[in-house]
């Protein structure tokens, strides 16, 4: 389990050393908390994806969340002068909201999660615009907010916030997903949800949790990001990063089939595409070729992680082998056959003599 | 000879039990007794009614007549998490495991132990594999608390699944197919683990097609066909070539 984080970790080591060696700007102070700004404030949504990818589903919507929610939050405080615990408070409940209607959805309609947060990303973009005219919402030169503006974009000792709240929010994700009885059962109705119903968890409650708490976390990023930006323009604002924290998750270990993953290696994914991004710039490598370079090593990282795996699985198998003399030949075939196969594992390896 | 099946309380026992699903008829008039460390082997045809039976002994759904009595007392289900409360138990043919989970995890899926840690409850990790290679020794299995399931041969796997079934102390087990999925070799590893649970005073129902397994180790085979018990007799009063005529209805009833 920890392996794959250790093998992350030291791949964000080699690839920052070696930026780091070719242009040293990359590893100046600034640039690093720059780095760590925008890991901050990508990372705290793409936990919410990863709890969702683990129950093997997916939220594609949370980029359209983050302009509803955006242009909302910016007009409550402007137009409607709203105090900003309020607005605060009401833009959260709106992303738990937003969370919860899609996970109603999902397991009591029984629809497809990628089909309900397709449409959502559809709805809430066209919301947004609706909503705003289409125009770009931004603060005046009041100080409608700036409490919570210095909160949301300040820093500690130089540490920028966001990250500071990435920290405690992995932290408190690590705790309920690792060591609470609720993330064991993520992991159980990510892999098996028959297999939890039967042993009494109920798997509806387990997994519509997930999408609220990715609605709230969205909610949270909302409010990062409008103090980032200091504007939401609804048409843009936010659009792809639903696919970043899909990358992140993916790239930190979650298995799209479910069960799988850990808030470490969403963290650490996190950090590595950030790095990616920040590598193109400080290299000099064409600045369209952005998404290319991001789309290669995600491609690269999974291949090469499905094949150590199958490497691993092959040598446990033949320990197995020799540790019980003759059994699971049939086993050790099938694994050999399908690296990517957890999934078609020995349930299937009999003979019906 | 006194049977187990003549002598003292039945664990369960159900007298006329009949299911209808709108005008389909799937079981009917069905009466039988199991006794405490009894074996019985459930056989018959597909859509014979086995599993329509074994549901709602489950509590899947309640049977539309009939009355059913567990250690005595009559008993309603109306959700299987009621069945299992007074000790029904049952093993599904595809295992329900969590491949991604170690053996300990799966032994306490939807009953972990957990301790306090001021107003949060974590996982009690270290209980939870201590409990499990307890019952894995009680089933005379090797299987390691903290193996994945994914890594497992069928037979450790019923070895997981039978050992949930000892963590909640049920007294009766139902077992469907067990034996369908896996090799020569582990069934024998499998009815082995039948027989433990025998010793411990468990009652087990074997639902299986393969005669030669339920010969090995039922007390007792009914048949079942066309929703009806066609026959409830001791192993040692039958043959397999009787209960195949049973169940394919070459001969009426015995």
């Amino acid at each position: 389990m920890m392996k794959k984080e250790l093998g992350l970790f030291l791949l964000l080591a080699v690839i920052s050393a070696i930026t780091g060696a070719i242009n040293p700007a990359f590893l100046s102070f600034v640039n690093l908390l720059n780095m760590a700004n925008l890991i901050g404030l990508f990372g705290v949504f793409a936990l919410g994806e990863g709890l969702v990818i683990i129950t093997g589903g997916i939220d594609l919507s949370l980029g359209s969340m983050f302009a509803l929610l955006g242009v909302v939050f910016i007009d409550l405080l402007t137009t409607y002068q709203v105090p900003w615990p309020f607005a605060l408070l009401l833009v959260l409940m709106g992303g738990l909201a937003l969370g919860g209607i899609q996970g109603f959805l999902i397991t009591r309609l029984k629809m497809q999660p990628f089909i309900v947060t397709l449409c959502g990303l559809l709805i809430y973009r066209g919301a947004a615009r609706y909503y705003t005219s289409d125009s770009t919402r931004g603060f005046g030169y009041g100080d409608e907010a700036n409490t919570l503006s210095n909160i949301a974009s300040g820093n500690v000792a130089g540490i920028p916030n966001t990250f500071i709240f990435l920290i405690i929010l992995a932290v408190i994700l690590g705790v309920l997903l690792h060591r609470s009885v609720y993330g064991r059962w993520l992991y159980a109705v990510g892999k098996n949800e028959e297999a939890a119903r039967f042993s009494g968890i109920r798997t509806n409650l387990v997994i519509a949790t997930a999408y609220v708490i990715s609605g709230g976390l969205a909610g949270v990023s909302t409010v990062l990001f409008v103090f980032y930006t200091n504007s939401v323009s609804p048409s843009s604002f936010g659009n792809f990063y639903e696919l970043y924290a899909i990358a992140a998750a993916v790239l930190g270990g979650c298995s799209l089939r479910g069960g799988e993953g850990s808030i470490l290696g969403i963290v650490l994914g996190t950090a590595l595409l950030q790095v990616l991004q920040n590598l193109v710039n400080i290299l000099g490598i064409p600045n369209s070729l952005n998404f290319a370079v991001m789309g290669t090593v995600i491609l690269i990282g999974v291949l090469a992680d499905q094949q150590l795996q199958a490497r691993r699985r092959r040598k446990a198998a033949l320990a197995g082998l020799a540790r019980t003399a003759p059994k699971s030949k049939e086993n050790t075939r099938l694994q050999n056959a399908s690296p990517h196969g957890a999934a078609a594992l020995p349930t299937t390896t009999g003979d019906q003599a | 000879m006194v049977t187990p099946h003549d002598a003292g309380l039945a664990v369960l026992e159900l007298k006329g039990i009949g299911k209808e699903f709108g005008a389909i008829r799937a079981l009917h008039g069905v009466d039988l007794r199991v006794s405490p460390g009894e074996v019985v082997g459930l056989m018959g045809d597909n859509g014979a009614g086995k599993s329509t039976l074994v549901k709602i002994i489950a509590g899947n759904f309640p049977p539309t007549h009939g009355e059913m009595r567990f250690d005595g007392k009559p008993v309603h289900f109306a959700r299987p998490i009621d069945a299992r409360a007074v000790g029904i138990e049952v093993v599904y043919q595809d295992l329900a495991l969590a491949d991604n989970l170690t053996a300990a995890a799966n032994v306490f899926l939807g009953r972990e132990l957990k301790r306090k840690l001021g107003p949060f409850a974590l996982l009690d990790h270290k209980a939870m594999a201590a409990r499990a290679l307890e019952l894995f020794g009680e089933l005379r299995s090797e299987t390691r608390p903290h193996d994945l399931v994914k890594q497992m041969s069928g037979g450790q796997r019923q070895a997981v699944a039978i050992a949930r079934t000892r963590l909640s102390n049920a007294k009766l087990v139902m077992m469907d197919e067990p034996t369908a999925a896996i090799s020569v070799r582990q069934v024998e590893q499998v009815l082995s683990l039948i027989h433990r649970l025998k010793e411990q005073g468990v009652a087990v129902m074997l639902i299986s097609h393969r005669m030669p397994d339920v010969f090995a180790v039922c007390d007792r085979v009914v048949v079942m066909r066309r929703g009806e018990k066609r026959a409830d007799k001791a192993i040692g009063d039958t043959s397999p070539e009787e209960v195949t005529s049973l169940i394919t209805g070459a001969k009426e009833a015995a």
